[in-house]
């Protein structure tokens, strides 16, 4: 059972994806020689560097080349019909949709460190929020709740410590110490 | 006697207590939200508990994973969504029981089964661990090289109709766990000159980044809909003794799920998929399964509640951890140099003994908790899903960052939340990832040392008896299994996935 919002793959979707792990896995094997160095091994077949990984990515190679060789055995029996392919196409355009919300999280670990912890959480915890339909007053309160309560748990409670921005510097050193503490 | 007193010593902490009822509460309430879960709650808190002591750490994430597996129930009856895939069972079941104006009645069944189950396991810990721990006295390098690997392979074998996809996943698993540098030479494998790379892939971004934050990823790209909870009435323990009247299904699902916790990834989803398969044939009532039976909720929520202490028992006797959880729970145990095995009992009696005591009282906590907070929890349950991915990824960095206070982390946690999303877009399982990555190096090493004891000698695993008697069973596994599988050739189906 899986959540029914979880987004569903199609067959040629699903054979993209095979074909890009088959070739990722391949390329690492590819690489054993280069990515591992046996140094001054003297030991046993069993301790040489490579052994390990080796094994491990020869069964990944495997177990994709499997996975790919079945998705294509099934299209071979039933041929993608042009519904299927316009969707497959849909579909892949749709993998990009976590980049968009990446993003933002990449401007956010960009922001903590230039405006200090608190202001960048809320906004981006008000901006997602705005950005994905939440924008009644009621989920603006959820909003600066969430992030009052990470200040108070994790920055007063547990004690994490964040890097302090530089404009922090302006303050006097009461306020200041107060901010590196609290936000 | 001793034994018990330390145990019970350890939970008059008030540390220790408190931490225990906060993680008992918070599992209640995250197991009752579909799409937050233990998963993502453990992976999340897993940094925080370091600066605990290690009782203290490993109580909080023991409360949020039992808390849930009762937490579960809560959705499943009262607005018919499972908060997890545990609970599909008991959805499936009680929505009869909630057009007959019966939720409440569903709902006693629910607590009352998922109570004995959890007691019961809790007591199967205390009686079974040390007995096994003496067993493993006898281990070595072999056999635990032996053990490893047969835990991993039970991985695959439980992901039925999804075994290729779970051998790629843990291969990918065991292939992460040798980024590095490795022991034996001091060189480095697959770092590529990486500075970031040079001491391995850190647990915690991994974990937060698979489990958390793709959760966050689907919640936030995926569609909000609309549901509505049913208000109990009557009195909370009405039909709360009624399980009794079905000793036999309660006692041998409980059962049940404590030899498939203790089973290495075998889980809770399909510990009590074939329990109930099994229990529709052997009951009077079989008929009745599927359209509102007490015994179809017994059963679900026997099962699932017994797992979660029972998956302690090979973790704590042989530190080998059999499904995601416990995983995540084992780095606790190495970041404060607690080493699980045989020896542990010997090393640390007073954590072993407080932790027995912490798990049971923690289930008398939640059954109070659920007493007077079910009709508010319920009202949680309908939380916006865009909301909690809104929150998870603002809990996710604090997280991810707080495990080594190092931005590059969050860098290697976004990495793999679009690795998680992707995956369980494509229903590939996550779990054996985790394993692989956690098990690798304890199967790299004990499978060494072993060898190298040998001269190389592959023979070892045959000529000691327990090794053999372990590889002839896997073997023979291995073989049913393969042939099923030939036999059946049918497609796969959504059902089979015992996990994300």
């Amino acid at each position: 059972m899986t959540d029914p919002d979880e987004p569903q793959a199609n067959r040629l979707e699903s054979m993209a994806l095979a074909l890009i792990f088959a070739a990722v896995s391949v390329l690492l094997l590819a690489l054993i020689g280069v990515a591992t160095r046996t140094g001054q091994a003297s030991g046993g077949w069993w301790t040489r560097p490579a052994f390990a990984p080796g094994v491990a990515l020869a069964v990944l190679v495997a177990a994709n080349l499997l996975t790919l060789w079945r998705d294509l055995a099934d299209l071979r029996a039933n041929p993608a019909t042009p519904e299927e392919w316009a969707e497959a196409r849909e579909k892949m355009v749709g993998w990009l949709r976590p980049a968009e919300f990446l993003a933002y999280y990449a401007v956010y670990i960009w922001a903590i460190q230039h405006i200090g912890y608190f202001p960048s959480t809320l906004v981006f915890v008000l901006g997602l929020l705005w950005r994905v339909g939440l924008t009644a007053p009621r989920w603006i309160w959820a909003g600066i709740g969430l992030s009052l309560f990470m200040i108070g748990v994790f920055r007063a409670g547990l004690g994490v410590w964040m890097p302090a921005p530089e404009f922090y510097d302006l303050f006097p050193d009461a306020i200041r110490l107060a901010l590196m503490r609290w936000f | 006697m001793d034994f018990i007193l330390l145990g019970l010593q350890q939970l008059a902490d008030p540390m220790v207590f408190l931490t225990m009822c906060i993680g008992a509460i918070l599992g209640v309430i995250v197991g009752a939200i579909p799409g937050a879960g233990a998963a993502v709650t453990i992976s999340i808190l897993l940094p925080t508990t370091f600066s605990m002591d290690p009782l203290t750490g490993m109580t909080l994430l023991l409360g949020v994973y039992c808390g849930s597996a009762y937490g579960s129930a809560i959705p499943a009856v009262m607005i018919n969504t499972p908060g997890s895939p545990v609970a599909v069972l008991t959805a499936l079941e009680a929505k009869p029981f909630v057009e007959r104006g019966e939720a409440r009645r569903a709902m006693s069944l629910a607590y009352s089964s998922s109570f004995v189950g959890g007691v019961l396991a809790v007591l199967a810990l205390m009686l079974l661990t040390k007995p096994l721990a003496e067993v493993a006295k006898n281990f070595g390098s072999a056999e635990f090289a032996m053990l490893a690997f047969a835990a991993l392979v039970l991985v695959v074998i439980g992901h039925g109709g999804r075994r290729v996809e779970a051998t790629a996943a843990l291969a990918f698993g065991l292939f992460l766990a040798t980024v590095g540098i490795e022991t034996a030479y001091s060189t480095q494998r697959y770092s590529f000159g990486q500075s970031w790379l040079i001491q391995g892939i850190p647990l915690v971004p991994m974990v937060i980044g698979l489990f958390a934050m793709s959760e966050a990823l689907i919640q936030l790209t995926g569609r909000d809909t609309t549901r509505q909870t049913v208000q109990l009435k009557g009195h909370f323990f009405s039909g709360f003794l009624e399980i009794f009247r079905y000793k036999v299904t309660l006692f041998g699902s409980s059962v049940f799920g404590i030899i498939c916790g203790i089973m290495p990834g075998v889980g809770e989803f399909l510990a009590q998929q074939v329990n109930y398969v099994w229990a529709r044939k052997l009951s009077k009532e079989g008929h009745l399964f599927g359209k509102g039976a007490p015994e179809g909720i017994i059963v679900s929520e026997a099962t699932n509640n017994a797992v979660p202490p029972a998956a302690l028992i090979p973790m704590l006797a042989l530190g080998i951890p059999g499904e995601e959880l416990t995983a995540m729970m084992l780095a606790v145990f190495l970041v404060h140099n607690v080493i699980p095995g045989p020896d542990l009992f010997l090393n640390r009696p007073e954590f072993v003994a407080g932790l027995y005591w912490t798990l049971l009282a923690m289930n008398f906590v939640i059954i109070l908790f659920l007493l007077v907070a079910t009709n508010t929890i319920a009202r949680a349950a309908l939380i916006n899903k865009r909301f909690l991915g809104v929150a998870i990824m603002t809990l996710s960095l604090i997280g991810t960052y707080a495990s080594n206070y190092n931005f590059s982390d969050v860098g290697l946690a976004m990495g793999f939340a679009v690795l998680g999303y992707i995956l369980r877009s494509h229903r590939w399982p996550l779990t054996p990832i985790l394993l692989g990555v956690v098990m690798g190096p304890i199967l790299e090493n004990r499978f060494r040392q072993a060898v190298g004891g040998a001269g190389g000698d592959l023979s070892i695993f045959v000529t000691r008896p327990i090794s053999a008697i372990m590889l002839a069973g896997l073997c023979i596994l291995l073989f049913f299994t393969i042939r099923g599988a030939l036999k059946a050739r049918r497609p796969r189906e959504d059902w089979q996935i015992n996990d994300t």
